[in-house]
């Protein structure tokens, strides 16, 4: 027995020592061959938010896969290497060493969300990582970022379009806000815009509530809202909150007029909520599942073709309209590919038409930044989706 | 005539001599020869995973001092690292001063945060000490995110690139040497503290504190005290770690963190400082091992193709800490002791 425990833990020294040294070795190229094209990919896989990063990925993939189907880029294939960062910037920093140092990648689609790409943001610069992040934040592009390129509106921008359409297009009588918030990055900047927007407007902000991320019940949130007569809510938080939100209001029977941004306007609010939805309108910087646009039908097909499961829709669209630019820029940056001409050729993307899965893009190299557009869209109970109600549209330009 | 042992003492000073063979000094300067040349033979991505390994070496030597050495536990180990990081980035930000003013600054303010802890603390144990430091953690990361103006709040902070006399240390490698400099001075003074009266001190209220109390230990004092180098260790930990990622996030310094480095001391060894490192290396690297094991498997079943992801770490992780508890309490210190047993006693078994 003891001649066992000995020799047990002479081979645990041996092979953690030969794995060290196995670790260490070095690798070749960065990323393009004659016939492939390695590119990596830092999202997430697992952990609470794997529900947002996997369909997102997929999309991402799929349409990397159809490029591949149809001959390739210039006749190199496509090989996506995706990390999981389990949103955690620490892990999205490491993944993105791992991606360039390791496997070579020519860039990394995306390193994850604000957070994520923030922490990057010196990998980013310094191994000219082009990249469309995860995140709608203003640092993306003002001042301009070199190898980052902006896809999807502002957080305030979206609330800008809110508050728009409740005073355009609503045209309730006496329109009164309340805002439900997570302290988050989002929710902070949705509130703050909101109050400044429905001032201009002359619309009352009647309450501003704190309902976090991982709440399961809204009781309180809802109550205080009908105390306050609020016949409009506008909610800064994602998707499980909303649907929460959603839920309990129709236990106490209250239907006020619910808006939401981009990470909750998909349709699984409708599947999710049911009639409860029935007053919900979202707006979103991709276009609808149901949509009858080249982009979104090609965008079905691939679901069906990889027979995905795709849990959140509208996350899968925005996957595979990330790849989309991504392959139309290897195309024009042609033989030559590497990180500096995939910038270059990133940067003529102008008025670029991704067949309504994006507004039209417009890149170029004094601007990186995003076309400030959104659809809105409401609940169809029957198809348990969200249709589209609105082509694309930008904030109104105010004093 | 008799024959003495090489290793035969006549004091208590030689009985804690830090070298007490030749062997042990030729095996730390193979050592120190190896970390000099592993910027060199290693790629960047293997030099930051070191770096990270220094980082969590410094924080889980904190924990083993409190949990390891005194017997306490806690679960807001990672507040403490909050601390240090938001303590040195702000400095730095706001004062622009220099980098050890920064980490001393971040230390120092965990170590109050330690102490101010550990008072409250003294009469509880086990599962309520357990509650009390990780409800401390919840405190933290509320006024974290609450106290933006400061801390940046839910948008993080970016932290400053680390400069030394004008030079810049924005690699990996020039960030290994800073990294490993602190990590030596770290480990140096925590097995001096453990060889002195004040780690005696700790031992003894691990092992049975009223029995500590009759025989003249302060408990009050070494708990404390205990508590706040604990906290330092942490709080430095946190400062290279802002200096090493570049931004601090509230996220980033959750429940999940001081799980991870109880692990650490349990996998490498409580109560054991090169256990602690050990237990930080095996933790920061076995995802990359795993991740091998993955994609080699892939290649002779392709069903495994793509199926890894970081949920096999935290099983991984589960795993290991059970297998550990039941199997080698003593951790990878008590294996490594038997390596060098077998090693020295070869050909025989003792």
């Amino acid at each position: 027995m003891k001649h066992l425990r000995f020799l047990a833990a002479r081979l645990t020294f041996l092979f953690f020592l030969l794995a060290s040294l196995a670790g260490a070795v070095l690798a070749d190229e960065r990323g393009v061959t004659n016939d492939s094209i390695n590119i990596g990919l830092v999202l997430v896989k697992t952990g609470p938010v794997a529900a947002l990063g996997l369909p997102n990925g997929q999309g991402m993939v799929d349409y990397m896969n159809y490029l591949n189907e149809q001959g390739g880029i210039n006749g190199r294939k496509i090989e996506v290497i995706w990390e999981d960062d389990q949103f955690e910037a620490p892990k999205s920093v490491a993944a993105v060493k791992k991606l360039i140092h390791r496997d070579k990648v020519l860039t990394i689609l995306t390193t994850g969300g604000t957070n994520q790409t923030i922490a990057n943001m010196d990998n980013i610069n310094r191994y000219q990582i082009t990249n469309i992040p995860n995140a709608l934040a203003d640092e993306f592009f003002v001042p301009l970022q070199p190898y980052i390129f902006a896809m999807g509106a502002t957080y305030e921008a979206q609330y800008q379009c809110i508050v728009d359409y409740i005073a355009e297009d609503l045209k309730m009588e006496n329109p009164r806000i309340g805002v439900v918030y997570a302290k988050k990055e989002y929710g902070k900047k949705g509130l703050d815009t909101i109050k400044e927007r429905a001032a201009k407007y002359n619309i009352p902000v009647v309450a501003e509530l704190v309902l976090p991320t991982r709440a399961v019940d809204a009781s309180s949130q809802v109550l205080t809202l009908q105390q306050q007569n609020a016949n409009i809510v506008i909610t800064c938080d994602v998707l499980p909150p909303v649907i929460t939100f959603l839920k309990t209001a129709e236990k106490y029977k209250y239907e006020p007029v619910v808006f939401g941004f981009n990470w909750a306007t998909d349709d699984m609010i409708v599947k999710a909520c049911g009639d409860a939805a029935k007053n919900y309108i979202g707006v979103n910087f991709v276009g609808g599942w149901s949509d009858d646009t080249p982009g979104i039908q090609l965008v079905r097909g691939l679901q069906e073709k990889n027979k995905r499961d795709i849990g959140l829709t509208s996350l899968y669209i925005n996957g595979v309209g990330v790849s989309w630019l991504f392959g139309e820029a290897m195309k024009r940056a042609g033989k030559d590919l590497n990180p500096d001409s995939l910038k270059s050729a990133m940067e003529t993307l102008s008025n670029y038409e991704t067949g309504g899965i994006f507004p039209p893009v417009n890149f170029s190299s004094e601007s990186h930044a995003p076309a400030e557009m959104v659809k809105f869209f409401k609940a169809d109970l029957t198809n348990k989706r969200l249709n589209a109600v609105t082509d694309w549209r930008k904030p109104k330009k105010m004093p | 005539m008799a024959i003495r042992s090489p290793t035969f003492k006549e004091s208590y000073y030689e009985d804690i001599k830090l070298f007490q063979t030749i062997w042990i000094k030729f095996w730390v300067a193979v050592l120190v020869l190896g970390l000099v040349l592993l910027p060199i033979i290693g790629d960047p991505y293997f030099v930051y995973l070191v770096n990270l390994s220094c980082i969590a070496t410094v924080a889980a030597l904190g924990l083993n001092i409190l949990t390891g050495f005194t017997g306490q536990v806690s679960l807001g180990h990672a507040a403490f690292l909050a601390i240090g990081a938001y303590g040195s980035s702000i400095m730095a930000l706001r004062f622009n001063t220099p980098f050890w003013v920064n980490l001393l600054f971040g230390g120092g303010a965990a170590a109050v945060a330690g102490a101010i802890v550990g008072i409250p603390c003294l009469r509880l144990k086990g599962l309520y000490l357990a509650m009390a430091t990780m409800a401390f953690g919840v405190v933290v990361e509320y006024l974290v995110i609450t106290w933006d103006g400061l801390t940046g709040g839910v948008r993080g902070m970016n932290m400053p690139k680390l400069a030394f006399a004008g030079y810049s240390l924005d690699t990996d490698e020039k960030m290994y040497v800073f990294l490993l400099v602190i990590t030596g001075l770290m480990l140096a003074a925590a097995k001096n503290i453990t060889r002195t009266r004040v780690g005696r001190a700790f031992v003894a209220i691990r092992d049975r504190d009223i029995a500590a109390e009759t025989i003249g230990v302060n408990i009050t004092y070494y708990k404390v005290l205990s508590f706040a180098i604990s906290s330092f260790y942490a709080g430095v930990a946190g400062g290279m770690y802002s200096y090493t990622i570049g931004y601090i996030h509230p996220e980033h310094f959750t429940l999940l963190l001081s799980i991870q480095y109880i692990a650490m001391i349990i996998v490498g060894g409580m109560g054991s400082i090169v256990g602690t490192v050990f237990g930080a290396v095996f933790i920061v690297v076995i995802p990359e091992f795993i991740k091998l094991f993955a994609q080699g498997s892939a290649k002779l079943f392709p069903f495994m193709k793509d199926r890894y992801d970081e949920e096999w770490n935290i099983a991984f992780f589960g795993l290991l800490i059970m297998i550990f508890l039941i199997f080698e309490p003593g951790g990878l210190y008590s294996i490594w002791t038997r390596i060098k047993v077998s090693f020295k006693n070869w050909p025989f078994t003792y």
